[in-house]
């Protein structure tokens, strides 16, 4: 699903943000990358969302050599990826249902449907009842749920997050992973970046850590404690 | 999974019916928030296409009056002043010799100082105030048009104004073919300046537009983040050019027409004929389409200009 090979990212000459990364992430999978800052975390989700392109060495996403695949094809690649960003972009001009609704413009959904499938997603993160807040009347908790809805409404191929838990509590992020479990029980695979020791801990997934752009070490993590059955039902596909 | 997306060799799709009521929309909204902008644009369109128009109808309404006065061919020949009876008496001789010429009306002093008065009721007070009628006698013929302009009519003309007593033998089609040449001339300086204009017009929509999208360059960058395409993207910016350009047209007709009307109105019954002629009629639904497509096509390519180079960006 994902695979990068031998992939190195030099910004300019003395700046090398990933050296020679190879890795494999299956269908399915939900991932956790982690390292500490500047360790080229964010790099590496740019490159899958193709925001940048490698140096050297080549991407694939869903079966497409991003290094190679058209300009014109790129929105069509994007529609497939949920991003959840770590400074949220979201449209500050427009509501939450609006931000959303967008998202559903851009992927020809009929606009008849665009406010179930909003609410679906809103109530998925608890925020249901914020749908004609704007962005900046939300905290930045609410703001980072709305992008996980967002991210979600569509139930992409492949859902990557930029510290998605890091403006909240620790019961909100548990819940946040919860939903990002849901997701990925409904067929999408995950890669989360995360600075957070304690969720991966109680995790029991994959984790790949980064270390000055090289991988420094991927192991399987035994869930230390584990976690409660989600009583999320995240059921905007259907 | 239970879905492919596979999207090699996919070509983006006409654009939905919501799509362009998102277009519409958005366009409409971004007119309302950047207001000023906006009406700086507008007005620029309007200012242009009004100076187009103005040429267009005045070459119109005197178009109107050469094809009025074309069809008939009338020669005018203006005797002196001080004609003596004898001379008269020759031209008469002279035009009874040429059956051409038969069909004519003798105008004279006295009825061509009322004529003028009749024509230019505001300078009755001027030729009140003469001592002496200044208007010559004349003889107006009437030529059949197909041998109006012919080499042996030319120069039968050349030989009365030889004629003892003739001080002038004007041809109305030579009068008609000068008013054509200033009618041309009125087009090209009409379509030149408005030309002009409408591309500076473009230009200032092609400002507001790269303003617009600088405004919303972050929103720009999250949309094609999420999947939009360029066309999602460019449409509302198109728009928003071409709803300018519109209105800018429209505006342009409406204040052509309020001018116009009330020139009608106020000028034309006071000095009958030039007035009448300048304010005959509007323009034909023809030239008022080409006016605001004219608009309309000066926003598309402001907004072309804008879109295409900050896509090349």
């Amino acid at each position: 699903m994902i695979n990068f090979y031998h992939v190195t990212k030099r910004f300019d000459r003395y700046s090398t943000a990933l050296h020679d990364l190879t890795f494999q992430i299956d269908k399915g999978e939900f991932v956790f990358l982690t390292g500490p800052s500047g360790a080229g975390k964010s790099t590496l989700l740019k490159l899958i969302l193709r925001q940048i392109t490698p140096t050297e060495g080549q991407v694939v996403v869903n079966g497409r050599n991003l290094n190679t695949m058209k300009h014109s094809l790129l929105p069509y690649f994007r529609r497939e990826i949920g991003m959840v960003f770590q400074d949220f972009k979201l449209i500050e001009r427009m509501t939450v249902f609006e931000n959303l609704s967008f998202i559903l413009t851009v992927l020809n959904v009929p606009p008849k449907e665009h406010k179930r499938k909003a609410y679906a997603a809103l109530r998925a993160v608890d925020l249901h009842h914020k749908l004609n807040a704007y962005p900046l009347q939300l905290s930045g908790g609410e703001q980072q749920r709305v992008a996980i809805a967002r991210a979600l409404i569509n139930d992409p191929l492949v859902l990557v997050a930029d510290e998605p838990t890091g403006n909240l509590d620790p019961d909100m992020s548990r819940d946040i992973i919860r939903i990002f479990a849901d997701a990925n029980l409904r067929g999408s695979t995950v890669l989360l970046a995360t600075h957070d020791r304690e969720l991966i801990r109680e995790s029991g997934r994959r984790v790949i850590t980064l270390e000055h752009g090289r991988i420094s070490e991927e192991k399987m993590q035994i869930a230390e404690r584990a976690a409660p059955r989600s009583e999320h039902v995240f059921g905007m596909a259907q | 999974m239970a879905r492919d997306f596979n999207t090699q060799g996919r070509h983006e799709p006409n654009v939905p019916s919501n799509t362009l009521t998102y277009f519409f929309k958005e366009a409409l909204r971004r007119i309302w928030t950047a207001k000023r902008t906006s009406f700086v644009a507008v007005t620029m369109i309007s200012i242009s296409l009004c100076v187009l128009g103005s040429f267009l109808l005045l070459s119109e309404n005197l178009q109107r009056a050469v094809e009025q006065w074309q069809g008939r061919s009338r020669v005018t020949v203006y005797l002196s002043a001080e004609v003596t009876n004898d001379e008269l008496k020759g031209v008469n001789a002279f035009l009874a010799a040429h059956p051409d010429l038969s069909s004519r009306h003798f105008v004279g002093r006295d009825e061509a100082l009322q004529r003028f008065t009749t024509y230019f009721t505001n300078l009755a007070e001027v030729t009140g105030n003469l001592e002496e009628n200044p208007f010559p006698p004349s003889w107006e013929i009437e030529v059949r048009p197909e041998i109006a302009q012919t080499r042996a009519f030319d120069a039968e003309m050349d030989d009365l104004r030889k004629v003892p007593g003739v001080d002038q033998v004007q041809l109305d089609w030579e009068w008609t073919r000068r008013l054509r040449h200033i009618i041309d001339l009125l087009n090209v300086i009409g379509i030149a300046a408005g030309g002009v204009l409408a591309i500076a017009a473009a230009f200032t929509i092609a400002n507001v537009i790269r303003l617009t999208m600088m405004l919303y360059h972050e929103e720009i960058e999250i949309m094609r983040l999420v999947g939009a395409t360029e066309r999602m993207i460019r449409g509302p910016f198109f728009i928003e050019g071409v709803l300018q350009g519109t209105i800018g047209g429209c505006v342009a007709v409406a204040i052509l027409a309020a001018g116009f009307f009330a020139g009608q109105k106020t000028l034309a019954p006071s000095s009958s004929l030039l007035w009448g002629f300048l304010f005959g009629s509007f323009l034909p639904w023809q030239k008022i389409l080409v006016l605001i497509l004219g608009g309309t096509a000066a926003g598309w390519f402001g907004s072309w200009l804008s879109v295409h180079e900050r896509a090349e960006e």
